[in-house]
């Protein structure tokens, strides 16, 4: 499972970098670059080719909608999960505490 | 009996003698008792305890009760036990919600660069709004041909200043460590003007002996200054005090 998202982490990471080359490039650009310019633009689209070519083994996974809200505001998605195991817990000492009110005659019946 | 008859409405045929159900003897069975104090104590009527065949099971009028179906199953997962711990996450939940989980984006992804914590509403660049319109994509993704890379020629110089807050990235904090092994290398006294912030006067941990000293003189010039120092009468005379 975990070799999956290696698979796409790598493309991933070097695609981000040719972004941020590129960029660069482009921030002063010099005649001299042009050269250098086209290679970087090759290369984005190749990145995207092996992006393209991961999705097909990621096809069965899911993500949660909420997850993409917490990352438009910025925020760690690690936080929803922190939230889905809080309320997780807490939905299980509700009905924990439910559970043991409708046995707790029970107990009575076993003293009698 | 003739009200229970009466609730549910008149039956054409009579009602099957009691023997035909299994009850023992002809005579009529006895009406149930009324719910005493300890209703749950008090053993139910021999009408109920007779358990009705399997086939009568399922069908809704199968019990000795019309609608009454046997109960679910026991089951030995129910709520009353820690789903953590049955399914084996105790080591997620401490991860997540042991330890103090760092709120911004850039802390999740450190190496991505570019002002990532600002929202994506600002820049256009949200995943909602990539799940809302997505983009029409056409087939597939081909090499840029030289014709087409004569597009992309751009004029030289700087970039306009619009332009130039994206490649901006946020200051990276310095880590205690490093800034522990810069104090050590360095020769020159720790405080300087540039470590004049408070914050950083907190952080400091006071193993330095002369940092105790200096703390030292600190408070005894305050002290001398104060109005509440038993020898000093004004605050020019404390002066005066001091140069000799």
């Amino acid at each position: 499972m975990t070799e999956k998202f290696d698979h796409l982490e790598e493309p991933l990471e070097k695609f981000v970098e040719n972004i941020r080359q590129l960029g660069i490039i482009i921030s002063n650009f010099q005649p001299s670059s042009q050269v250098g310019l086209s290679q970087k633009l090759n290369f984005v689209v190749m990145g995207l080719q092996n992006i393209d070519k991961c999705t097909q083994q990621l096809r069965d996974i899911t993500v949660p909608l909420e997850v993409f809200e917490y990352i438009d505001q910025g925020w760690n998605p690690q936080l929803y999960t922190k939230e889905c195991q809080e309320r997780a817990l807490a939905q299980n000492e509700q009905v924990k505490g439910k559970i043991d009110t409708l046995n707790f005659p029970k107990y009575f019946q076993k003293t009698w | 009996m003739e009200n229970f008859t009466a609730l549910f409405g008149a039956q054409a045929d009579p009602p099957p003698p009691p023997a035909a159900l299994g009850f023992g003897s002809g005579k009529p069975p006895p009406p149930p008792p009324p719910p005493a104090g300890g209703g749950p104590s008090t053993a139910p009527p021999p009408t109920a305890t007779s358990a009705p065949t399997g086939a009568e099971k399922s069908t809704a009028g199968g019990g000795p009760f019309y609608l009454m179906r046997e109960l679910p199953g026991s089951t030995e997962l129910t709520g009353s036990t820690n789903l953590i711990t049955h399914y084996n996450l105790e080591q997620a939940y401490n991860k997540f919600c042991g330890k103090k989980v760092k709120e911004k984006l850039s802390n999740f992804l450190p190496d991505l660069p570019g002002m990532i914590d600002l929202p994506g509403s600002h820049d256009n660049s949200s995943l909602r709004s990539l799940i809302e319109k997505p983009p029409i994509l056409g087939g597939s993704f081909n090499p840029i041909t030289g014709t087409m890379l004569s597009g992309f020629r751009l004029h030289t110089g700087p970039l306009p200043e619009q332009c130039r807050l994206m490649h901006i990235q946020p200051p990276k904090k310095k880590n205690k460590h490093k800034h522990k092994q810069s104090r050590t290398q360095d020769p020159v006294p720790p405080e300087t003007p540039s470590d004049s912030d408070h914050k950083k006067k907190k952080k400091k941990k006071e193993e330095d002996p002369e940092r105790k000293r200096k703390k030292k003189e600190k408070k005894k010039k305050k002290n001398r200054h104060s109005p509440d120092h038993p020898g000093m009468g004004s605050s020019q005379a404390s002066s005066s005090s001091s140069l000799r």
